[in-house]
């Protein structure tokens, strides 16, 4: 099993490599473990909000003794956030109640990357028609840029931008299942 | 609201890009709130095999969004 305590030196001393080590490692788990949240919470934004306090806080944290350490508190961090946003926002007392009560995941392990899915996907997506290629290429290229932003340097409209990257996914996803790799139904 | 304009919606949601506050905290997507909870519920789900797949892509194993965090790090 990885143990992603390991980077844990390096990130206390500020190695944002380290980190980036960290989150390739800790994120799936992350997100998954806010998903009883997503109709109270933007989970996305949540996950964000818990990395960067990670990264603020990771020197002041100190190893319980077990593996993944620093994957169980991100966890609670994102968990904590999660519920505190709930609070905040929400007025169904008994869904903040139900959330509050469900435990962390305390035997989450890293994700593993799969190389042979890498060689697929890249496969896969050489063969995507030219404008649903465009947009999911400039989503991965510039994260940071908003979709209006991203759809007119494209050319498009945001709503054509949205849609062609739509298409994109689900092209993927049919193009994956014929590789004989299931990918979850989300994406179809 | 539409099929489509609820598919649009949701598609934006499952977006990593989100505005940063002046206070540094992340902004919600603006069209998560135009969601109602069965859309939320898929933005949350779409959003976690879409990371999975950048990740998967991406030759450091980082999402969109470990990008951005990263980013936002590095950028003090």
């Amino acid at each position: 099993m990885i143990d992603l305590d390991t980077e844990l030196p390096a990130i206390a001393a500020g190695d944002a490599d380290a980190f980036a080590r960290f989150v390739a490692g800790a994120e799936t788990r992350v997100r998954e473990s806010l998903a009883s949240f997503a109709v109270a919470i933007d989970v996305e934004a949540i996950v964000q909000e818990c990395l960067l306090r990670v990264w603020q806080v990771a020197p002041r944290v100190e190893p319980d003794g077990r593996s993944n350490s620093l994957l169980r508190f991100t966890i609670r961090v994102a968990r904590n956030l999660a519920v505190s946003e709930t609070r905040r926002r929400r007025s169904d007392s008994d869904l903040t109640t139900k959330l509050e009560h469900q435990l962390a995941d305390d035997a989450s392990e890293p994700a593993v990357p799969d190389p042979l899915l890498r060689e697929v996907i890249a496969r896969c997506r050489e063969q995507l028609p030219e404008k649903p290629a465009q947009a999911l290429a400039a989503r991965l290229d510039g994260p940071w840029r908003a979709d209006t932003e991203i759809a007119a340097t494209l050319g498009m409209r945001a709503n054509t931008f949205l849609q062609n990257f739509g298409r994109a996914r689900r092209l993927l996803a049919q193009c994956l299942g014929k590789h004989g790799i299931d990918v979850a139904k989300e994406l179809a | 609201m539409t099929d489509q304009e609820k598919d649009a919606l949701i598609e934006a949601t499952a977006g990593a890009h989100r505005e940063v506050a002046p206070d540094g905290t992340i902004r919600w997507a603006p069209a998560w709130w135009d969601l109602d909870d069965d859309g939320r519920a898929k933005a949350a789900a779409l959003a976690t095999q879409l990371r999975k797949l950048e990740a998967a892509m991406d030759p450091d194993g980082l999402s969109t969004t470990a990008r951005l965090v990263l980013a936002r790090i590095r950028a003090g």
